[in-house]
């Protein structure tokens, strides 16, 4: 099959305009070991032919790992005698900003005989403005056909079309012949002098963004556009999301209310119920809130406000070695950690990406709620303070809510500070793009794409690791007792570990059940303590932990253990995948539960120092 | 008399002479990728509150710099708002 690699620059429109070739309909696969997305698809007029999306670079110069990888890649295309010709992606609006690119482009491929065609996007928004691109005049200067296209509107596509059905190779475009021989600092000069002149006269594009940047990116103004920008995406992922989430528990309950009593044997019909169901639900529930917070992410990123909420965030997270552009999968992950690493894509810096991998677990995620709920409710008095105005258990949730941001920060901090890896880092250098109205069918397809690869790339782990903890919790008694389990064997044996901070076996396979999901500690304490339903009505259980003479220091410990330990088998899978490094997500699983055991053992003796 | 791109305000455009050495070798490619190269003039569109990245045009682009790597940019300026 004739191949077709698709190039262009970051906000070029590039992706808009496979989406349109493709007619939407392509699949995702990621480079080897970063967060470097290809996707492949058949042209929709030209079946015969495949159109591949090359990440968005600023240059074939590559200075980061990231983009050593990608570069490397559209190299060994070259080669590929079944890469017929390349596409690239100019933004008509911005010449200069594109063509230093384009020219390397055509450089490379003149060396390898491939033919370009490049097509200047966004000739709809010249139109409006009635400014024009002298598209002729600069395809005989750069030795290539060129062609005015819309994305947004499909105007010029099938002109494209039509080029491609040209199956001979032939040369194009002017009598210059492409520079084959010419160096990156004369293409960059050679750049310049071309947007000069061919490119679109007049700054009214500029002015238009300029006094909106003037709203969004002023002190007054622009902070309380930021707040509510902020809330809306919190609320997507809390409040919108809910709705879904629940329709999905609801209608896998169903689905296994209609199933289960159909299986005969016992065994197969309690591995049906909890490992199968209860393992899908696991982790399908997340589904909906992956969906959503990528549309929000897709809303804010097409709309060009990212890059706005990124520069306004930059300042105070540089303190703690990040970028501007953690801020939101830090917030995400107050909601979840799973989609909020998905949403640290957006972090082109690979050193920063990594610290934003690293802070997100600590924050303090929608599952970590219901444990802290009870042990709130089990060892911080109801009692207020200041006439009522301060209560002693909601200020206990938000010491602890805070304390996991803090740790958060103090790990980035720390290991920013300690560990240089100064070749995948890059400057805050931020292009700011021209304010658009999103495109809402790729944004979508985008939303589904990541849902997908979420349920078969990370389910498959958390699917085998659910039936696995199941497996020890059921046999070798049938389900009959979680303390004579292998599980319980598993919390006797790890009893001496716990010991120190004051507990025993029981929250130890509390702890060990909770790898699954945070939420578990709950029912599965409720189980052991021979509380129906725990996880819906926690007073029973509250009361039984308080009869049970374990200590303030102990209660305050779990609460500090689950503020930082990674248990959660979701994270940790999701993490392994977008990371590409399997061996991060088992060192930050290690490293976060020793820091979690040695803050909450400090807690513990403190704690104990002062009660006796 | 050359200053550094980080000195610019609001309104005040300037001419792009070169890079100090501190500047590491990558983040000057990556800048003159985006334009910053000697000989060409920038504005500086917005600056902000708090110390934060400010707002700069280069050519028909528009680009936001941190202290670390606009303050290695040396410029002349032309036009000031003082």
């Amino acid at each position: 099959m004739s191949k077709i690699l698709l190039m262009g620059s970051p906000n070029s429109g590039k992706s808009l305009l496979f989406n349109r070739l493709t007619g939407l309909h392509h699949k995702v696969a990621n480079f080897p070991g970063i967060t470097v997305d290809v996707s492949v698809g058949r042209l929709q007029a030209l079946p015969e032919l495949e159109l591949v999306d090359f990440p968005g670079t600023y240059s074939l110069q590559a200075i980061s790992a990231d983009e050593k990888v990608a570069v490397e890649y559209f190299e060994r295309s070259l080669l590929d005698p079944e890469v017929s010709q390349v596409l690239c992606v100019i933004d008509a609006t911005r010449l200069e900003k594109s063509l230093y690119f384009t020219l390397q482009v055509i450089r490379e491929c003149a060396r390898h005989g491939k033919r370009v065609m490049v097509l200047a996007n966004m000739i709809d928004v010249l139109d409006a403005h009635k400014l024009s691109l002298d598209v002729d005049g600069l395809g005989a200067a750069v030795g290539a056909l060129v062609l005015p296209v819309s994305a947004r509107s499909g105007k010029g596509l099938d002109a494209v079309i039509a080029e491609l059905k040209k199956a001979s190779v032939r040369e194009v475009g002017g009598s210059t012949k492409p520079q084959v021989t010419a160096l990156d600092e004369q293409l960059r000069i050679t750049a310049h002098q071309l947007a000069q002149r061919f490119g679109a006269k007049g700054d009214v594009l500029i002015r238009n963004q300029t006094r909106l940047d003037g709203i969004f990116l002023h002190s007054l103004t622009g902070g309380i556009a930021f707040f509510l920008i902020m809330y809306l995406l919190f609320q997507s992922i809390f409040t919108w999301a809910a709705p879904f989430m629940d329709a999905v528990e609801y209608a896998l309950g169903a689905l296994a209310e209609l199933v289960v009593p159909l299986v005969g044997n016992q065994t197969a019909r309690d591995f049906t119920a909890d490992a199968v169901f209860g393992g899908l639900g696991a982790f399908l529930v997340f589904v909906p809130q992956i969906f959503v917070l990528t549309f929000v992410i897709g809303l804010m990123e097409d709309s060009g406000y990212m890059a706005r909420a990124a520069l306004i965030c930059h300042k105070p997270l540089r303190l703690f070695g990040l970028t501007g552009k953690s801020f939101i999968p830090m917030l995400s992950g107050v909601a979840c950690a799973i989609p909020a690493i998905y949403a640290a894509r957006a972090i082109d810096s690979p050193r920063k990406r990594l610290l934003t991998y690293m802070a997100i677990p600590l924050m303090p995620c929608s599952a970590r709620l219901p444990v802290y709920s009870l042990l709130i409710a089990a060892f911080i008095p109801a009692g207020t303070a200041l006439g009522g105005l301060v209560g002693w258990q909601g200020l206990a949730m938000f010491a602890i809510y805070f304390f996991g941001m803090f740790c958060g920060l103090l790990v980035t901090a720390l290991v920013s500070r300690t560990s240089k890896d100064h070749y995948n880092d890059l400057p805050f250098v931020l292009e700011l793009p021209p304010y658009r109205i999103p495109s809402l069918l790729p944004l979508l397809r985008n939303c589904w794409n990541r849902s997908k690869h979420f349920v078969t790339k990370a389910g498959k782990i958390i699917f085998a690791v659910t039936v696995g903890v199941w497996g020890l919790g059921y046999f070798p008694n049938f389900g009959a007792d979680l303390g004579t389990s292998w599980l319980g064997y598993l919390g006797h044996l790890i009893e001496p570990l716990f010991a120190p901070l004051g507990l025993d076996w029981r929250y130890g396979v509390a702890i060990l059940s909770s790898f699954l999901a945070r939420e578990v500690f709950v029912g599965t304490l409720g189980t052991i303590f021979g509380i129906e339903a725990a996880d819906e009505q926690t007073a029973p259980l509250v009361e039984q932990i308080q009869n049970s003479d374990l200590a303030l220091g102990s209660g305050l410990a779990l609460l500090v253990f689950f503020a930082i330990a990674l248990q959660c088998i979701s994270t940790l899978a999701i993490l392994a995948k977008e990371s590409g490094s399997a061996s991060l997500a088992v060192k930050m699983f290690m490293g976060y539960f020793l820091f979690a055991y040695v803050a909450a053992l400090a807690v513990f003796q403190l704690t104990s120092l002062f009660t006796g | 008399m050359s200053s550094s791109l980080w000195t610019l305000k609001t309104g005040d455009s300037c001419e792009i002479l070169g890079y100090d050495d501190a500047l590491d070798e990558k983040y000057r490619i990556r800048l003159m990728e985006f334009g910053f190269h000697p000989g060409e003039s920038v504005s500086c569109l917005q600056s902000l509150a708090f110390g934060a990245p400010k707002v700069y045009r280069v050519s028909n682009t528009v680009y936001s710099l941190d202290d670390e790597v606009a303050a290695h940019v040396l410029v002349r300026i032309t036009t000031s708002h003082e």
